[in-house]
């Protein structure tokens, strides 16, 4: 029996492998050359180092764009996770006329091309001065974090007990009280995850941001963006690695809070 | 707006409602001007005769409509974008197929972390795998290096900057998006109708043919939809991958918004694309409600 | 009513879109320190009431008075009730002690002092040195306890308990009964329970309020509840036993259609229709056919149940239930024929119609 499946079992085997590495081929490579010395591109290295991630960090623009892009995803999160504890609540906790158009609203950034919106909002804040800025790119990146914030913590609010919200009224919580000690500890989890995975949507997105920021407000992806349109050199590479371990760091911390599948 | 809580009770109707608004308002005033706005200005911009004004601008004109109606360059970058959608959806699905069915039938303990290695690249820049497809498919790169040493080639094939290397790489981009749809449409599968049906006396091609593909096939429909839609309107990977070479609607919409700047232009170009979208989607829900009925 | 500790007057619940009240005009008071089953079907309205004594749900109309005062207006974290949740309810993300010490924390009481009260409640449920444990490392018995403690702690005006049992196996169940009706007692506390299980009501309360559809049926002692239903509803939901429909043609005496009259106690006029109940355990094996409230028939079915011997026992077209104390000699077989007969104060009038 074991003889007969050997083959079908090894050539499923090596399917599965093959097809990993392809997924995984850009991010492996990226890896690799990351340690190159030279100022071009090629394959495979000749010498490995760490000289790529020290021009890294002696340009000046990456390094300014990676605090910028830290510091706007770092708003994202935070912004997008209020608003969505909020809308995740009322949606939870209330039945209200118009509830299913909240919902649909909610989920409705999921059903546009982020191209199109990236227009929109440049056509909406333009006028108000917000290209370019601070406020613009937050704003820009909200409508597409919010959605993930939502799921996640309505997923965290409906696995709370409502007997345990009832059994604390009981013995004496005010409403506040129940929310501050009861409901947002048990949410915990969830608001964590959103708040990372909303802030690492906005450090990884580049389509709307390229549409929005240009000098002042850049982010990291928009200036890898510019700067491949001319070089690729084994920088960029250094540079992603470090992208790809903060997403890794990320992707970790979702998967043992919540659950990846479930939050994407 | 009349409200009620879903547990407990209100104290007052009133209180409930107050509260029920203040919970509402920051989040649905932020999805207005990120998402409500955007769409409606860009419809009013798409129908300005002033290329100069970002909104609003002179009057109320199809030019914009007619400049992308009557130019045939245009029904060539729709025409691209269409093959390349088909060209990115097809083997993603295809590639996609297997992984996903792999992780629904596999009881390894590894599980887990197949799992999230399959749809973690979601999570990392696209920008960041786009350099990881230069570096591959560049003239100088490891495939045309690995061909160089053992002299299968003499000069470097092109494979990147033009629309092979963008296929490519938005392949692989799009496949964890496929992956995940896939996994979520894999829920009726199980190794129990699978033992049932081999019991049966079903060898295995026909468990594959007569079991898991039919079971699997709305699964693979939805993941073949988003990655085409996915793909039709990227910009960022075919712009790099083709190197000012491959022309779709992403590309052209950047450039009409943040080179040329003929914003009702890219309003336009825009609104087309979200039609286009709009009615593959559509086209797929009747697909979907036609396959199960 | 008035020295009552509390009283229970007119409650009325009905649901938005519900075409019948939920509760419907119930009244009961409980003096001080008594232990009160409400017992039922599920959808009786039971758990509604509970729910309206603690806060959590509004009453339509009626009042819930507590030494007299009425509390309805007053918010479910002022009441300062005590409540047992079906699942226990624990606050999952708090260890043991700090689950006992949330409603003295709400109640502002000093740390010390909380400590101290913690202690002791961890003693009262024999729970004592697991206060650092976390909920989820407790057994479902400790989990009951420590919930009993949190609830005991802030010296509750009344203790609620919705279904306490119904989430324990059997052989924790009969413990935690005893349990719980011993720290009732050693506190003092009036205490009101919701369960659907009769056993339990039975050996837990003092006094028992049976309810259907929403309607308080009959309220009274175990025995009197048992022994002395009052409606049909009460009679079929608290044990077993088998209804006769007759006319009562002398007093204490009614024809029963295919059978012999039957002899009983109660008071009845001549000439209505009564319906007549007699418990399984009250029937005994008789020698002589011929004796009054005797029947006669064939034994149909015959379950063996240690203690007891379950027959049913065939008379015409009426099947009787009867539980023999397997001690009693010789016991009857399957198809044997038996003659069965019952006292005529075991015979209990639970309805009544006029002529």
């Amino acid at each position: 029996m074991a003889d007969k499946n050997f083959l079908p079992r090894l050539s499923w085997a090596i399917l599965i492998t093959l097809l990993y590495l392809f997924l995984l081929a850009p991010i492996i490579i990226v890896f690799i050359i990351s340690f190159d010395t030279r100022q071009y591109l090629a394959f495979p290295p000749e010498s490995l180092s760490f000289g790529s991630y020290v021009k890294v960090f002696h340009n000046a623009k990456f390094v300014s764009a990676f605090w910028r892009s830290l510091a706007i995803g770092a708003v994202v999160g935070f912004v997008a996770v209020s608003a969505g504890m909020l809308l995740s609540l009322s949606l939870v906790r209330y039945r209200f006329r118009g509830r299913g158009a909240v919902n649909f609203l909610i989920l409705a950034p999921f059903l546009v091309p982020h191209i199109v919106l990236a227009v929109g909002i440049m056509l909406v804040i333009a006028p108000i001065g917000l290209l370019d800025s601070y406020p613009g790119i937050v704003l820009a990146h909200l409508g597409i974090t919010i959605p993930y914030t939502v799921r996640t913590i309505t997923m965290s609010l409906t696995a709370v007990d409502a007997r345990v919200e009832e059994a604390a009224r009981v013995h004496g919580a005010s409403p506040l009280m129940v929310f501050w000690r009861i409901t947002l500890p048990l949410v915990r989890p969830g608001l964590v995850a959103g708040g990372v995975i909303a802030f690492l949507i906005s450090f990884d997105e580049a389509t709307i941001s390229l549409f929005i920021v240009s000098v002042k407000a850049s982010t990291l992806p928009t200036e890898i963006y510019h700067y491949l349109e001319h070089s690729t050199d084994p920088q960029i590479a250094a540079l992603s690695v470090i992208l790809i371990l903060i997403s890794v760091v990320v992707v970790i911390g979702v998967e043992r809070l919540i659950g990846l599948r479930k939050a994407l | 707006m009349s409200a009620a809580p879903a547990t407990g009770s209100p104290r007052s109707g009133g209180n409930s409602r107050a509260l029920l608004l203040m919970l509402l308002l920051p989040g649905l005033a932020a999805l207005m001007v990120t998402f409500l706005l955007p769409l409606i200005w860009l419809l009013r911009a798409s129908f300005a005769s002033d290329t100069t004004s970002a909104f609003g601008g002179g009057d109320v004109t199809l030019e914009s409509y007619r400049a992308v109606l009557f130019d045939p360059f245009y029904w060539q970058v729709a025409w691209n974008t269409l093959v390349l959608g088909f060209n990115v959806a097809v083997p993603a699905v295809v590639l996609s197929y297997p992984i996903a069915l792999f992780l629904t039938r596999t009881t390894s303990r590894f599980r887990g972390v197949l799992t999230a290695l399959a749809v973690a690249p979601l999570l990392t820049s696209s920008v960041v795998r786009t350099y990881g497809w230069m570096v591959i498919l560049g003239d100088r790169g490891v495939i045309n290096s690995g061909l160089q040493a053992l002299s299968l080639t003499g000069g470097p094939i092109r494979l990147s900057n033009n629309s092979l290397g963008a296929t490519v790489a938005l392949v692989e981009i799009l496949m964890p998006y496929a992956i995940l749809a896939m996994l979520s449409g894999f829920g009726r599968l199980n190794l129990q109708l699978e033992e049932a049906a081999a019991m049966l006396g079903a060898n295995r091609l026909k468990v594959f043919t007569r079991i898991i593909l039919p079971l699997s096939l709305p699964g693979v429909l939805t993941a073949a939809l988003l990655v085409f839609v996915l793909a039709i309107s990227s910009f960022v990977t075919p712009r790099l991958m083709g190197g000012g070479r491959v022309f779709v609607l992403g590309t052209e919409v950047f450039n009409e918004a943040t080179v040329t700047l003929n914003w009702p232009l890219a309003a336009a170009l825009s609104v087309m694309l979200l039609v286009l979208f709009s009615s593959i989607i559509l086209l797929y829900q009747r697909a979907l409600s036609a396959l199960e009925t | 009513m008035a020295d009552h500790h509390v009283v229970i007057d007119q409650l009325v619940k009905t649901y938005p879109g519900a075409p019948k009240p939920s509760v419907d005009s119930v009244s009961f008071s409980l003096p001080r320190g008594e232990m009160l089953a409400l017992l039922g079907p599920s959808g009786c309205g039971k758990t509604t009431i509970l729910r309206m004594i603690a806060g959590l749900v509004d009453p339509t109309s009626g009042a819930i008075r507590i030494d007299g005062r009425d509390v309805s207006s007053i918010p479910v974290h002022k009441r300062n009730m005590g409540m047992i949740f079906q699942a226990y309810a624990l606050f999952p993300h708090m260890t043991v002690a700090e689950n006992i010490s949330f409603g003295l924390e709400m109640r502002k009481v000093g740390r010390s002092e909380r400590e101290e009260r913690v202690l002791k409640a961890l003693d009262l449920v024999k729970l004592t040195g697991l206060g650092g444990r976390k909920v989820s490392q407790l057994s479902g018995g400790q989990q009951q306890r420590a919930a009993i403690a949190r609830s005991l702690v802030i010296e509750p005006e009344l203790l609620l308990l919705d279904e306490p049992l119904s989430n324990l196996d059997a052989k924790l169940r009969d413990e935690m009964r005893d349990e719980i009706r011993d720290i009732q007692a050693r506190t003092g506390v009036t205490a009101i329970f919701v369960t659907h299980d009769q056993d339990e009501a039975l050996s837990m309360a003092d006094r028992l309020a049976v309810m259907s559809a929403g309607r308080l049926e009959q309220i009274g002692t175990p025995r009197e509840i048992f022994d002395r239903p009052q409606t049909q509803f009460v009679a079929s939901f608290i044990g077993a036993g088998t209804f006769f429909k007759g006319k009562v043609v002398e007093p204490g005496l009614a024809m029963v259609e295919g059978l012999k009259p039957l002899r009983f106690t109660s008071h009845a006029r001549l000439g209505s229709t009564v319906q007549l109940l007699i418990r399984p355990h009250r029937l005994v094996l008789a020698t002589d056919a011929g004796q009054p409230n005797s029947f006669t028939g064939t034994v149909e079915h015959v379950v063996y149940r240690g203690q007891t011997l379950t027959l049913q026992v065939r008379c015409g077209d009426r099947l009787l239930q009867a539980d023999l104390p397997t001690h009693a000699g010789v016991l009857p077989e399957k198809q044997s024929e038996v003659t069965l007969s019952v006292a005529a104060e075991d015979v209990t009038l639970v309805g009544e119609e006029a002529p």
